[in-house]
């Protein structure tokens, strides 16, 4: 066992993980407080006189990019899984001549900057009306997630014992039942963290739908965020509230799921 | 095992069909796009014409590009090295055990989860000429003008650097963290038995025994740093007069401010080469590491 340490070395560590986490402090603050209060010289450290309105306003104008993010991301999930999942199974239980590059394609599109792919993409959807469209925003972030999924996912379906699947062969199970019977069920914690981080990344997605939709009524939070950044100023304490509001979730799911977080990203990067 | 090629092709169909659709095509067809002089009514049209490398010498002589190279490079490579330095010095925190740890680790991940654009809002508030910043630092007297953070053509590229470097403090904790738990305990020891002061610890067990840890954690943070493009675009869009573009920064605007898309594309080939050199360079690393 490690060494053990008492409550002094939590409250130098709280106080380390405080500082790091403060932005989210300082934004929930701002919500309660009007423009100059937030501008104030010296800085509050707590809202002096806070009020609900702004958030109110706040969840009055966003609720309908509210619910554009959660049809993006819930869309966004179900497409990645959905196409990402039996591609692990063929490549960490199967010999095939083509495996290498087959691996070395997933690696190589999982490092593309999006940047790259969106000026032909944005091209390409303008020719099949796929701009101003949920579907459009779901395609182009499953492109990179989907990789990013299988990646993740060889590490957990490498584990499923393969005597399993042989019995399950001789026994005359089609390769389809076995997928869906023995490996899906055996890999379930992997695609828990999948689905937490495919959520999380299409939750706070911000080029994708940026360069896709324009029309006001598809925008996700991430762009609709922008009502209060105006010509004519921003509206700091709206803002705030509403990138509060935006935040909840992924906070919820961070704190409910911590280690699955953890667990995905590491497999996800020691993979090979 | 062996398995049918019809199985096979079936299973690996849709995400396959997917990465060469929307993913391997688009960047292939930035090559011939930067090869024309595409705007938008030129390509619905179907009437771009083909200009041969003239986007290409554009970008060259434009200074705006050689500025984006310099910041990006810059950015990458200071963002890695202190991402790297704050996420080990916090892994070492971590590394003990405590009450409330888990909780703590937990916190650690917000700036992850923060989606891009709520923190990017933040960091544009708080290093504003009159943000929080300025206000804090005037309020304890250290300074008796406004620093412009981001508003001074000198300056707004190391502040952007260091958002960058808060925002890569989970993902770079995570790795190193892992990393350092699968560190032999006797090492500790036996170091501990001939008398070993806590920072020879560090220095000469810790530090060479990550060594492969810390090499992926490098390659990946550049390959992940180097596609930075919402953070800029959310704090300065890329200003002031062009001073913050990164490489991604420059390509978008010129493809969505300015409907320059043959430049654009000119632009995301050579940041494509870029990566490919680099991911050719690293693996070579990574191999001669074995």
């Amino acid at each position: 066992m490690r060494k053990h340490r008492g409550w002094k070395w939590s409250a130098l560590v709280a106080l380390v993980v405080a500082l790091v986490i403060s932005p989210l402090y300082f934004i929930a603050i701002g919500g309660f407080m009007s423009t100059e209060e937030i501008f104030h010289k010296p800085p509050y450290l707590f809202p002096p006189r806070p009020s609900l309105a702004y958030y109110r306003e706040a969840i009055l104008t966003l609720s309908p990019y509210i619910k554009n993010s959660f049809i993006i991301a819930f869309g966004t999930l179900l497409l990645t899984l959905l196409v990402a999942l039996p591609a692990p199974f063929v490549l960490t239980k199967f010999r095939f001549s083509l495996k290498g590059p087959v691996d070395f394609l997933f690696a190589l599109v999982q490092m593309l900057p999006y940047t790259a792919v969106i000026v032909p993409l944005f091209l390409m959807f303008t020719k099949l009306k796929l701009i101003d469209s949920h579907l459009g925003v779901m395609l182009a972030l499953s492109v990179f997630l989907v990789p990013f999924a299988v990646i993740i996912l060889r590490s957990y379906m490498i584990s499923v014992p393969s005597g399993l699947i042989e019995a399950a062969l001789i026994d005359g199970a089609g390769y389809f039942k076995i997928f869906t019977s023995i490996v899906l069920p055996l890999s379930a914690p992997g695609i828990a963290s999948v689905a937490i981080l495919v959520f999380l990344l299409a939750w706070g997605s911000f080029i994708v739908p940026l360069a896709f939709i324009k029309a006001e009524s598809m925008r996700p939070l991430s762009i609709g965020l922008y009502v209060f950044i105006g010509q004519y100023g921003v509206e700091w304490n709206k803002l705030m509230a509403g990138s509060m509001i935006y935040t909840i979730p992924p906070l919820v799911v961070a704190l409910l799921a911590g280690k699955s977080i953890v667990a995905g990203l590491t497999a996800g990067a020691f993979k090979e | 095992m062996k398995i049918p090629k019809v199985t096979l092709f079936l299973f690996l169909l849709p995400s396959l069909a997917l990465i060469f659709i929307f993913g391997l095509y688009p960047v292939v067809y930035n090559v011939f796009l930067s090869l024309k002089d595409v705007n938008l009514i030129t390509y619905i049209r179907g009437t771009s014409k083909d200009v041969g490398s003239l986007n290409y010498r554009a970008i060259l002589g434009d200074s705006l590009f050689w500025r984006a190279l310099y910041n990006t490079i810059v950015f990458t490579l200071l963002s890695i090295v202190l991402q790297m330095v704050v996420g080990f010095l916090l892994a070492l925190l971590f590394y003990y055990e405590f009450p409330l740890k888990g909780f703590l680790q937990a916190l650690v991940m917000v700036p992850w989860v923060m989606p891009i654009m709520v923190s990017g809002s933040f960091f544009r508030w708080f290093l504003n000429d009159n943000g929080f910043l300025n206000n804090l630092l005037a309020t304890f007297g250290w300074i008796t003008e406004p620093v412009r953070w981001i508003t001074l053509e000198r300056v707004v590229i190391y502040s952007l650097t260091a958002v960058n470097v808060w925002l890569g403090i989970p993902f770079n904790f995570i790795l190193l963290y892992t990393g350092m738990q699968q560190i032999p305990e006797e090492l500790y020891e036996s170091a501990d038995i001939d008398g070993a002061a806590g920072w020879q610890k560090v220095l000469y067990i810790a530090l060479p025994m990550l060594k492969p840890v810390l090499v992926a954690t490098f390659v990946l943070g550049c390959i992940l740093t180097f596609k930075v493009f919402d953070l800029v675009w959310i704090v300065t869009r890329g200003g002031p007069g062009g001073a913050s573009h990164l490489l991604s920064t420059l390509s978008y605007s010129l493809a969505f401010d300015r409907f320059q898309f043959g430049k654009s594309a000119a632009v995301l080939v050579l940041m494509q080469i870029i990566v490919i050199l680099f991911v050719g360079f690293s693996t070579r690393i990574r191999l001669e590491e074995r």
